[in-house]
């Protein structure tokens, strides 16, 4: 009996959560979209031939030059039943007739899989960081705020730029780039949330009860602290996303290095679009702003679903 | 004699995410004019929401299935009731909220001016970016500038030679209102009398003092344009529109007024005990200590000669010695103001120190109501028996809690609300829901176990 | 079981240059509890209780003062005649075995097997992450008390013991109400049997029937395991229901302490008189002693007697400053005895011990005013001498003295300096 009654109580609450999220047509809307890209990105991932994709790490599949020679210097079509998305002219040696439909869901795959890496790990670093500052206070505090504070300070662009330059332009440089910007978002976060949980007296109580400062951090404080955060994480992947495709469009990686990556990609389509062939960088350009945008309708959702006031 | 409110079978829903909480479910009670009512019971009673429910302040998820609240003859909430029995299960807030600004515009006229109400937290009820005398003035400037008006058109039409008689008035009929008034009327001096009165009951200045102070009443600092429009204020009651566009000079108006809402103000915080009024009307809320705050909030309730004044734990938020000063507050005053007092608190030791009668609520409904002394000497509902058994005491008599737990508004019993609890229900109890029944002296007691055989 | 001495508790105030106020909110504060008993502390909100129950258990330092903990008698008796005859070698000797203020983190941390706290809200004081079963364990293992084994058979042994159903470990704060919250909050703190508890307003969060519930746990776990307990609240009936002894505090010190009934139905001090009367009683009309005034502020705080401002029964050497009597005296030149002054009458502080009356040299009828006012206007009794100098009236007051705890006939003390031995009482005297 006891136990189906507490089963109850926490499905109830599970089953309201759900109400108040589904409750938020757009938000609705944009998890949709969101679980579209995920869904690409996994099946990429596990089983790239259901959608046709074959190499999924290459823009140009090896040898295709040789099997496919009628594509040399043919120039890029427009959008059509063969190819949904048209298709795309790899400049610099003359290779045509890359499908873009196909280049865009390898590059989602990609581009998803760097924005997770970038958000999680630096807010792992950050909150971190963050919540042992804001317990411990004085000193760390101090060094801690002066040193986000410098971070602020650079406008992020000209940071990531500098941090390539200085160790080399490869996507994982980028990636690690952005990292170094992004965590001091969340020693500040993570440190404000402590702040305001460290007062309560659930946290005396632990003092009192005889724990030591470490498990008070960890058992006490992280728990409370992660879930504005973890919100916090699932709306930065847009934004993370939308900066390093920012950052790849304007040419952080230089043109050797072929990745697909719908910054990259839309780079290219830069100099193919004067020409006339627009989908170049509409496509790639277009489903980076869906997805970005489609992160922060469901942001939205998800806030409503934390804040006990608008939740009831 | 009528009641001055009369509260009949309301119920109030609450529609959440969570669930429908339903608030009040049949709410009768009474207010006799003149009277002080006290509503007691622990927290999710519905008594705070019965307050609001009368003040039309309830949040827009609030329907109000059933029941009605009469003042002078009108049912206030017959509007969003209305709508309620509509829709019945369709119940929209956000169409509601349109039913709720039609409330508001019928209530103006009503709320802060017939029935006003003092909330818990004074802190939170005044606003902290505005000087004490302010939020004074403006309660009395919006629901009344007439009387602002007629003060400062007094004064300006009072020459030292009539408040010279006026005083001398004052000492033969050592401070008389109603000769005082009609000298007034007689003069065209009619404003001048509440200042003058003033003055004249001030205990702590000496009677040359008090003289020079009247004397100085002569002249106000308004010039001949503002005169005129002022004169027509005083009149109707609200600033002739052909001024009201003219944005300067109805400005001008306005700060000539709210000013004479200071002076007002000061007298209102010196009759509620506050020492140098002069300075703390041109304080702000969090210079004041707890105490002082409250008594702000009680003057501005208080402003507008309110017919029903409503307080909702008005002693919650300060001490115990603060609090005795606040009780005692509200004893002089419900002898020198005509209105009539609906206090609530969940402390019934407060209660009994300033009610005439006690109401205590469970479960949204009103379980017993009777005079003071017998209901806390002879409490008939096993409920209000339960409670006062257990309120600690000095003499350190054992306590008892009640056993159980207040029910989830969402799942109200089924009958008598209390009867999961009580130990005398029987059969009857667990099924219809018990009616007021009368007992004894001017009591009704909501319980089976009373009803005649 | 546990003896502070001369606690004291300064909050800095970080004003813009750094200066060194500070809010007192502890001052000079002695309280002992002795093995099983309970002691009641009571005051109002701003007069220190919780930072004293919070020094107590070391949730904070002490700005200044001594705390005994597990102290035999003995050992107490040794100490207090070794501070009397300030022998600082035998003081320090006692204090490093006793002392709470020169352990060490380890040694604390055993320690606080011996003494735990349950807090006022019930909504703040339990992780709203934890399982009751952690939260009722923690202290158990944080202090190595037991193993987690036997820990967690204690939980559900404890869960029982205030009253619950053992099946509640596995459930989360959220889906209890505010009573059953402040049973587990009961549960965890005395899940390692401590011989100190201090409770900061159990009860004030909870409707009155839940109130009366928990008290009689306390009450039942008290008698049946020999708990010492420090009651701190502000509702006197709660007091008068467990407690022995009773402590009564104002503005960071100590007033007045006895034994509950005799301080509770016969109060000796003005202010523990006056809150006696404020609190309202079902059934009995109070013939009240109104206090004037707020509670005062901890920054700067009135000299000598902190409660003297708003005493009914202040006389001469009770703390008033030069500032105070200016003001009640220019209120009552401008006022009632306006007559006799006017206009041209200006009253000015000047020192700490001086007022100056411009304006007149009528120093005669300023001492009959004075001899007139100063039964409602207290602060007029500290009038020494008033003399004409200069063309002015020149006023002087008595020096203040600082009180301290005196004891009353029936064995209980009293911070009154009514009751210091070698002052006559004073005319009309209430």
């Amino acid at each position: 009996m006891a136990t189906v009654l507490e089963h109850k109580a926490r499905f109830d609450e599970l089953k309201l959560s759900a109400r108040v999220f589904l409750a938020n047509k757009t938000a609705v809307a944009g998890l949709v979209i969101f679980l579209v890209f995920m869904g690409d990105a996994l099946i990429v991932q596990i089983a790239p031939g259901v959608l046709g994709v074959t190499y999924p790490n290459d823009v140009i599949p090896p040898q295709f030059t040789q099997t496919n020679p009628e594509c040399d210097n043919m120039p890029p079509e427009p959008p059509s039943l063969s190819h949904p998305f048209g298709t795309f002219e790899y400049g610099q040696q003359g290779i045509g007739c890359l499908d873009l439909l196909q280049l865009v869901m390898k590059a989602i795959r990609i581009d998803i899989a760097i924005a997770f890496f970038i958000v999680l790990v630096g807010a792992a670093i950050g909150t971190l960081l963050g919540v042992v500052s804001g317990y411990v206070g004085k000193w760390l505090d101090e060094v801690l705020m002066r040193v986000t504070d410098v971070f602020f300070s650079v406008p992020f662009l000209i940071l990531a730029l500098a941090v390539g330059y200085v160790i080399g332009r490869t996507l994982f440089n980028m990636a690690l780039a952005l990292i170094i910007i992004w965590w001091p978002l969340y020693a500040r976060y993570g440190r404000s949330l402590t702040l305001t949980t460290k007062e309560a007296t659930f946290i005396e109580s632990a003092r009192a009860s005889g724990s030591g400062r470490l498990k008070i951090m960890f058992r006490h404080l992280l728990p409370n602290v992660l879930p504005p955060i973890l919100v916090q994480i699932s709306l930065d992947v847009g934004t993370v996303i939308l900066i390093f495709s920012t950052l790849a469009f304007i040419g952080f990686l230089p043109s050797n290095v072929l990745v697909p990556e719908l910054g990259a990609i839309a780079n290219f389509g830069l100099d193919l679009a004067p020409l006339g062939f627009w989908w170049t960088v509409v496509a790639p350009g277009g489903v980076i702003t869906l997805f970005a945008l489609a992160v922060n309708l469901m942001g939205d959702g998800l806030r409503d679903v934390i804040d006990p006031r608008r939740r009831s | 004699m009528s009641d001055a409110l009369a509260i009949r079978d309301l119920q109030v829903h609450f529609h959440t995410r969570r669930g429908l909480y339903k608030a009040l479910n049949g709410v009768n009670l009474g207010l006799r004019r003149g009277e002080v009512l006290g509503i007691a019971g622990e927290s999710g009673c519905g008594k705070t929401t019965l307050g609001l429910a009368v003040m039309s302040l309830l949040p827009r998820n609030a329907s109000i299935p059933g029941g009605k609240v009469i003042f002078d003859k009108k049912d206030l909430v017959n509007l969003p009731r209305e709508y309620s029995e509509r829709v019945g299960d369709r119940f929209n807030p956000k169409e509601n909220e349109r039913v709720l600004r039609r409330v508001g515009k019928a209530m103006t006229g009503i709320r802060g001016r017939r029935i006003s109400m003092v909330f818990q937290e004074p802190m939170t009820s005044l606003n902290p970016v505005l000087p004490i005398g302010f939020q004074v003035a403006e309660a009395i400037y919006v629901h009344d500038p007439a009387l602002l008006a007629r003060r400062v058109l007094s004064r300006s039409k009072a020459t030292p030679a009539l408040l010279k008689e006026l005083m001398a008035l004052l000492v033969a009929t050592h401070g008389d209102e109603a000769s005082l008034r009609k000298f007034a009327a007689e003069h065209g001096l009619a404003g001048i009398e509440e200042q003058a009165l003033f003055i004249w009951n001030r205990g702590d200045i000496h009677i040359s003092r008090k003289e020079k102070a009247i004397r100085a009443l002569s002249g106000a600092p308004v010039n001949r344009a503002e005169l005129k429009i002022i004169e027509v204020v005083a009149r109707t009651g609200s600033i002739p529109p052909q001024y009201a566009r003219v944005p300067v000079l109805s400005r001008i108006v306005r700060r000539v007024l709210i000013k004479e809402g200071y002076r007002k103000a000061r007298e209102l915080l010196t009759s509620l005990g506050i020492h140098h009024a002069e300075r703390v009307v041109k304080m702000y809320p969090h210079e004041l200590s707890g105490g002082m705050r409250q008594r702000v909030v009680i003057a501005i309730a208080l402003a507008n000669n309110p017919e029903i004044v409503i307080m909702d734990e008005p002693t919650s938020a300060v001490d115990v010695t603060v609090q005795a000063q606040i009780l005692e507050l509200v004893k002089r005053i419900r002898t020198s103001v005509s209105a009539s007092f609906i206090v609530i608190s969940h402390d019934l030791a407060v209660l009994a120190e300033v009610c005439d009668r006690i109401a205590i609520m469970y479960a949204g409904r009103v379980v017993e109501v009777a005079p003071t002394d017998q209901i806390l000497q002879k409490p008939l509902h096993p409920y209000t028996q339960l409670l006062i058994s257990a309120i600690p005491t000095l003499e350190a008599k054992p306590v008892e809690g009640i056993k159980g737990d207040v029910p989830d508004m969402r799942a109200v019993p089924v009958g008598c609300a209390f009867h999961p609890r009580c130990p005398f229900a029987f059969e009857k109890c667990h099924e219809i829901i018990p009616i007021d029944l009368p007992h004894g002296n001017d009591q009704l007691v909501a319980c089976w176990l009373y009803e005649a055989k | 079981m546990i003896a502070a001495y001369g606690l004291s508790k300064f909050f800095p105030i970080r004003g813009a240059f750094r200066s060194t106020t500070s809010l007192k909110a502890v001052d000079d504060v002695g309280l002992k509890i002795q093995n099983e008993q309970v002691v009641g502390l009571v005051g109002e909100s701003g007069s220190g209780k919780s930072t004293v129950g919070r020094c107590l258990i070391r949730l904070l330092k002490p700005t200044e003062g001594e705390i005994l903990f597990d102290i035999p008698d003995s050992e107490l008796v040794e100490y207090e005649k070794a501070r009397a005859e300030d022998a600082t070698k035998r003081v320090d000797a006692i204090a490093d075995r006793f002392s709470l203020l020169r352990r060490s983190s380890s040694e604390l941390r055993s320690l606080r097997r011996l003494a735990n706290i349950v807090f006022q809200d019930p909504y703040s004081s339990l992780n709203p992450r934890m399982r009751l079963a952690d939260i009722i364990t923690e202290p158990m293992l944080s202090t190595r008390f037991c193993t987690r084994a036997e820990a967690e058979i204690r939980a559900r042994e404890l869960l029982r013991e205030v009253g619950l159903p053992e099946f509640f470990e596995d459930r989360y704060p959220h889906e209890l109400s505010g009573g059953q919250r402040q049973r587990v909050a009961i549960a965890r703190a005395i899940s390692t049997n401590p011989k100190l508890l201090i409770l900061d307003e159990p009860t004030s969060a909870l409707d009155v029937s839940v109130q009366a519930q928990i008290l009689n746990l306390l009450r039942g776990l008290q008698e049946k395991y020999g708990i010492s307990m420090l009651l701190i609240t502000h509702n006197i009936a709660v007091v008068a229901y467990l407690a022995e002894y009773v402590y009564v505090m104002y503005a960071g010190k100590i007033m007045e302490w006895g034994e509950k009934g005799k301080v509770l139905r016969d109060p000796q001090h003005p202010y523990t008189k006056a809150l006696m009367s404020s609190v309202p009683v079902i059934g009995e009309t109070m013939t009240r002693t109104i206090l004037r005034g707020d509670p005062p502020n901890l920054v700067s705080p009135p000299i000598a007697c902190r409660f003297h401002p708003r005493c009914p029964v202040a006389f001469e050497v009770c703390g008033w400053s030069a500032e105070e009597v200016a003001e009640d005296l220019e209120y009552l030149l401008a006022g009632k005895y306006y007559e006799g002054f006017g206009d041209a009458v200006s009253v000015i502080a000047e020192g700490e011990r001086t007022i100056t009356i411009q304006g007149t040299t009528d120093a005669e009828r300023i001492r009959e005013l004075v001899g007139l006012e100063n039964e409602e206007v207290r602060s007029l009794k500290s009038v020494e001498a008033i003399d004409v100098s200069d063309g002015s009236t020149v006023v002087r007051l008595h020096e203040p003295v600082e009180p301290e705890m005196y004891p009353a006939p029936d064995g209980r003390q009293v911070k009154c300096l009514l009751f210091r031995p070698d002052v006559s009482p004073p005319t009309g005297n209430a």
